[in-house]
């Protein structure tokens, strides 16, 4: 079920029409769940924004889409399906990686290593 | 166990909190040093030692982690600075880091930095093949695929090949990795065990930009030290016990 992406944009409505044939019994129940789905992927890119897909942070990006997911739904997301959602909603290929920049990792500084390594007891 | 029990490197965010949890740290931490002063004396004045961050000091025993006060689940806390954040979560991380592995890093500090040598390149196992023989271990433990592992290990890759030339470096080990490191290569196929170890180090810090909730923090911090468990299992077989002494061009002269 396809849902056309600048119709999700504007908002989540209780019933997409667009999504499944009306006619059918059992359509009902499929809709609520893929509306619920839709919308806790949603709250998840309140914590998770889908610029981050983009940068060197993606992979525990996504790990922390997956968990939110799995946490609110109650079932295993893998990471593809987690993408495929997402696709619903945002051009993934069209994302531009933002953070890179900001990052410490730009300007090379030296490794240290923590005070606290060197004190602990053995 | 490392159990975080509600208590995450986010607990410290809001403002009224981190000073009460701070004095009852410090009592906490006292408290339990008399009780393990057998061992703990030895290496005197560990309290004095911690700088006053405000969050880190009761962060050296497991036990403080479970009498700390749990706190409510976090939620975005405008005004509190980011920096405070990074350092508590970076000091709560440490406290659990194995201290085999801990040893590791101190060898390898004197190592580099104090006897300039450095690690033979390129090495075996590569960082890319320690993630894979921990993916393997992992699949065969759980007895499936588990998705959640596969993709915080891409992740770590993504992170070590960034990370590397930009924070995991010693200045003495610059020149070799100009040398070992051209173009298209990857360091995650060069570099080995000792220098994934560093990666971890900086991960509270690198983590810090995904503002990640504090559940999925949680868990997250849970997989990584079973990662960490598992170099130090392999810990004879991944990491070397002696390095070279500054390998061809450190001196400036060049073999080839």
């Amino acid at each position: 079920m396809e849902a056309p992406a600048d119709e999700e944009q504007e908002g989540i409505s209780a019933q997409s029409p667009a999504q499944a044939p009306l006619s059918s019994a059992s359509s009902l129940p499929k809709e609520q769940s893929q509306v619920e789905l839709e919308l806790r992927v949603l709250q998840a890119l309140e914590f998770y924004p889908p610029s981050k897909l983009k940068g060197i942070h993606r992979h525990f990006v996504l790990y922390g889409l997956m968990e939110y997911l799995r946490k609110s739904l109650d079932r295993q997301f893998s990471a593809d399906e987690v993408l495929q959602l997402l696709d619903r909603f945002f051009n993934l290929e069209m994302l531009k990686p933002e953070d890179d920049d900001k990052d410490n990792l730009t300007q090379a500084e030296e490794f240290s290593l923590p005070e606290s390594f060197f004190n602990k007891d053995d | 166990m490392f159990i975080f029990n509600g208590y995450s490197w986010d607990e410290w965010v809001t403002n009224d909190r981190l000073l009460k949890l701070t004095e009852e740290n410090i009592r906490k931490q006292q408290e339990l040093e008399k009780s393990q002063s057998a061992d703990k004396s030895v290496k005197s004045g560990r309290s004095s030692q911690h700088k006053p961050k405000g969050s880190n000091d009761a962060k050296t025993d497991k036990e403080d982690t479970k009498s700390l006060v749990k706190g409510k689940k976090r939620k975005s806390q405008p005004g509190v600075t980011e920096e405070k954040e990074r350092k508590s979560s970076e000091s709560l991380f440490m406290s659990h880091f194995p201290s085999t592995l801990k040893k590791q890093l101190v060898d390898d500090w004197e190592f580099v930095t104090q006897l300039g040598k450095v690690v033979k390149l390129p090495r075996s196992p590569t960082v890319d093949d320690i993630l894979a023989k921990y993916l393997e271990h992992r699949t065969k433990k759980d007895n499936k695929i588990n998705d959640s592992y596969a993709e915080i290990l891409k992740g770590l890759r993504c992170y070590f090949d960034k990370a590397l030339p930009a924070m995991l470096l010693y200045k003495k080990e610059r020149q070799q990795y100009s040398e070992e490191v051209k173009g298209d290569v990857s360091p995650s196929t060069i570099y080995g065990a000792e220098h994934l170890l560093r990666l971890f180090v900086k991960l509270p810090e690198l983590l810090a930009s995904v503002n990640m909730e504090e559940d999925a923090l949680n868990k997250l911090q849970q997989k990584l030290l079973d990662i960490l468990k598992f170099l130090q299992k392999n810990q004879n077989s991944f990491f070397l016990s002696a390095y070279d002494s500054g390998s061809k061009g450190t001196d400036g002269i060049k073999a080839k």
